[in-house]
């Protein structure tokens, strides 16, 4: 009887507990359900916080970027480019390694030699979104030589302003780069315009680049000189007008056409000292044209720059596919004096070159007046071997014949020379070049006893260019 | 000789020509402005071109940059040609003025207004019920309350925040500045993020849902009350707050370089006309014109609205005593 009710009094207790506990529970678990909202809700706003930190810190690395300098490496050269685009600086070059070997030159007249033909590091940039320069020097020759040294404003593609020494607008094979050149040696019309001149250029590209113009002021140098101090106060007019009618289609015109005309005009006087008229070369680099100079005391009999000198220049150029061309035509004329110290005498002479030139990818790519990147790098462990282009030229270069007896020596100088030429060019990418050439050339006069034996020139180039 | 110089002569003529005729035709204004004003200058640039094409015969177009205002001005002055500059308060225009030199030092006399054809203030953005029953700058001052205001380093926006809550416990304590810089210092200790500029708070406050109260422009408050819906964001109007004056002027050196002088002004002549008082109006600032003003008087609360001359000797004081590398507001964010 105890135990049922000591039983029963547990029983009423723990019932009677329950009923007074129950709403203090309920309101301890509400409490605790606040609290762990409440700590939900500020875990939720810590990571909103630290999201949205992380998500400024990132908007604060990219202006950052914006504002910073960009450095690009690639086949065009190496680049410094401020953010806004207004300043850049250029780091590019080629260098050309040749090998020259003469055939048939039993009496050794030439020399067979290994040499660097160009060493040239140029540095071009922007100073201020509309004022470009470029230097470039050569490292080739005994003494280091500016090459290219020029400012240009460029405030429209219509009009541009240039100042400083770079290659006059005449012969169309001398005005293609050094690196994009068919042949190791350019051709004979090279030889009647000049290779750089200090002056003062306006140029532009006028409907959408389909006319191109030049109007250049120069100090006036001989054919193939390239000058860096005047020895007489006449200058030079250059002038250029040169069409590319499919200009607005460069992407994909049916075909790559230019054609156009070159000329210049001006006074250049000569002294005994400095005569101011040219030698020629052959396409091997021989000189085969010299005007007569004396070195008797007193020095008489030198032949001299005296008046008036004009070229003209007609050229064009045509690519179609893999096939290339290009023809130019031009005349040189000078007027020069002999003072013999009995009698002077003058004359106007002209000098005539012509040359055409085609090319031939056998490997499909595109020609161009400018460079052709292959459709495949050489590279012998991927498989590919780079574009392989085919080059063949015939060219003349008539001398004045009055110019002898008077002015030239018919035994020393030759009266004409008519050259042919053939090559490989093997591509390895778009910066590196081998060259392959054989050339021969047939000459009048330029000897003791009938004319100057032929030229057999046989040349090779390693080129890397970037 | 002298035929290469008649050559060159007559290219460049024809050049010139060319350009000014084509000047005449079509111009290009750049306005460089601050954060939140994206949508009022959209029916700005809109409404002025018809009109100036209606009139002159010229199109105009006109693009715009936004961006912190300090960050804006910087940006001019280091080279960005903007033809006008509407910006959050006078203080950026005239370092323009002084450290690039390209307009005149008393710019902000040439239009009425103090240059200012718009006004707005500082109110509070809070979230729909208020949750945390805020009512004036004591309550953002409270521990536990997340207060989003940009960085006054960048945002002019952020200054007059700054300003309005110095200036509202000046008042407090009785012109006490230790007191005042206590305040405004427990303020910045609720501050958990500061953005570039105030488009930037918005976006944290009403995208990123962080925060309990944003320190806003009036006319940035407004529109994304409208934009979100009165249910998810509510307006506080405090007790006291500051009258923010952003101005407008001409660049005049960029715009006469440009060629852009007689457009640039009749742009900003526009923004005081009947018209461009309506737009301003519409996008929720303050008018200057008393018909518009009476018009959209229900859009604007009244408060009670003090000056930055009135309290701070004007904005280059101001600047120097509160915004300068190691002012007051660098001491209080670098010992929050």
């Amino acid at each position: 009887m105890v135990t049922i009710r000591w039983k029963t009094g547990l029983v009423l207790f723990w019932a009677l507990s329950a009923v007074v506990g129950a709403p203090q529970l309920v309101a301890q678990q509400d409490s605790a359900a606040e609290a762990t909202q409440q700590r939900l809700d500020d875990l939720d706003q810590q990571i909103k916080v630290l999201s949205r930190r992380w998500e400024l810190y990132q908007d604060s690395v990219i202006n950052a970027a914006k504002s910073r300098p960009s450095v690009t490496a690639g086949a065009t050269g190496f680049q410094l480019k401020s953010a806004d685009g207004n300043f850049v600086l250029k780091l590019r070059g080629y260098l050309q390694a040749d090998a020259r070997v003469y055939l048939s030159d039993d009496a050794q007249v030439l020399t067979n030699d290994l040499l660097l033909r160009r060493v040239r590091p140029i540095l071009e940039g922007t100073v201020y979104k509309y004022y470009d320069f470029r230097i470039m020097p050569d490292f080739a020759g005994a003494a280091p030589t500016i090459f290219d040294a020029y400012f240009e404003a460029r405030f429209k593609p219509e009009f541009a302003v240039r100042a400083g020494k770079y290659k006059p607008a005449l012969g169309l094979e001398r005005y293609q780069s050094a690196t994009d050149v068919k042949f190791i040696e350019r051709g004979l019309p090279t030889n009647l315009v000049p290779s750089r001149d200090v002056g003062l250029q306006v140029a532009g590209d006028l409907a959408g680049g389909i006319l191109n113009y030049n109007a250049a002021l120069f100090d006036g140098v001989p054919d193939l000189a390239s000058g860096l101090n005047d020895v007489a106060d006449g200058k030079d007019l250059v002038g250029r007008l040169f069409v590319v009618p499919f200009a607005k289609k460069a992407d994909n015109p049916p075909v790559d056409l230019g054609f156009g005309i070159a000329a210049s005009t001006g006074d250049e006087l000569g002294n005994i000292t400095t005569t101011a008229l040219p030698s020629y070369r052959s396409p091997g680099q021989a000189t085969v044209f010299r005007y007569l100079t004396s070195t008797t005391t007193p020095i008489t009999g030198t032949v001299i720059a005296d008046g008036r000198r004009e070229r003209i220049i007609p050229q064009a150029y045509l690519n179609k596919g893999p096939l290339g061309l290009l023809a130019e035509y031009a005349i040189s004329r000078q007027e020069v004096a002999r003072d013999t110290g009995v009698t002077r005498t003058t004359e106007k002479l002209e000098h005539k070159a012509w040359q055409v030139e085609g090319s031939l990818f056998l490997t499909g790519e595109r020609n161009s007046f400018k460079s052709v990147t292959p459709k495949k790098q050489f590279d012998p462990f991927a498989g590919g071997w780079g574009a392989f282009e085919l080059v063949a030229r015939y060219g003349e270069l008539d001398f004045d014949d009055d110019a002898f007896p008077i002015y030239a020596s018919p035994t020393a100088s030759v009266t004409e020379e008519k050259a042919w030429a053939v090559g490989l060019n093997w591509h390895l990418g778009r910066n590196v070049k081998l060259m392959f050439n054989y050339e021969q050339t047939q000459f009048e006069g330029g000897a003791t006893t009938g004319d100057r034996p032929d030229e057999k020139f046989f040349a090779t180039r390693f080129q890397t260019s970037f | 000789m002298a035929f290469l110089i008649r050559g060159v002569a007559a290219v460049s003529l024809a050049l010139g020509l060319t350009t000014v005729a084509q000047a005449q035709k079509a111009v290009t204004l750049l306005n460089v402005s601050y954060d939140p004003t994206r949508e009022l200058y959209q029916d700005v640039n809109t409404a002025f071109a018809a009109k100036y094409k209606a009139e002159k015969g010229v199109t105009v177009t006109i693009r715009q940059s936004h961006g912190g205002s300090g960050k804006q001005a910087r940006s001019v002055i280091d080279g960005l040609e903007a033809d006008v500059v509407t910006l959050a308060l006078a203080y950026d225009i005239d370092e323009i003025a002084q450290k690039a030199k390209l307009l005149p030092a008393d710019w902000q006399k040439r239009l009425p207004d103090n240059s200012a054809p718009y006004t707005s203030t500082i109110v509070f953005l809070v979230r729909k019920g208020n949750p945390k029953n805020i009512k004036d700058w004591d309550d953002i001052a409270r521990s536990g309350v997340s207060v989003i205001t940009p960085n006054p380093k960048t945002s002019g926006g952020a200054r007059w925040n700054y300003l309005a809550a110095w200036g509202y416990a000046l008042k407090k304590f009785g012109g006490d500045q230790a007191k005042a810089k206590d305040f405004v210092a427990r303020i910045y200790k609720n501050v958990p993020v500061l953005d570039s500029g105030a488009r930037g708070s918005t976006t944290t406050f009403v995208e990123r849902g962080i925060g309990d109260v944003l320190l806003a422009w009036e006319n940035e408050a407004l529109l994304a009350v409208k934009e979100l819906g009165p249910d998810k964001f509510q307006i506080v109007v405090p007790s006291l707050s500051i009258l923010a004056e952003p101005p407008v002027t001409v660049v005049d050196k960029v715009a006469k370089k440009h060629g852009t002088v007689e457009v640039a002004q009749a742009y900003l002549q526009f923004l005081y006309s009947d018209e461009g008082q309506e737009l301003v109006a519409k996008h929720y600032y303050r008018p200057r014109n008393k018909a518009v003003t009476t018009k959209y008087a229900s859009t604007f609360p009244q408060i009670t609205l003090f000056t930055i001359d009135e309290v701070f000797g004007g904005w280059t004081k101001a600047q120097g005593t509160h915004f300068a590398d190691g002012g007051v507001f660098d001491q209080i964010y670098e010992n929050r």
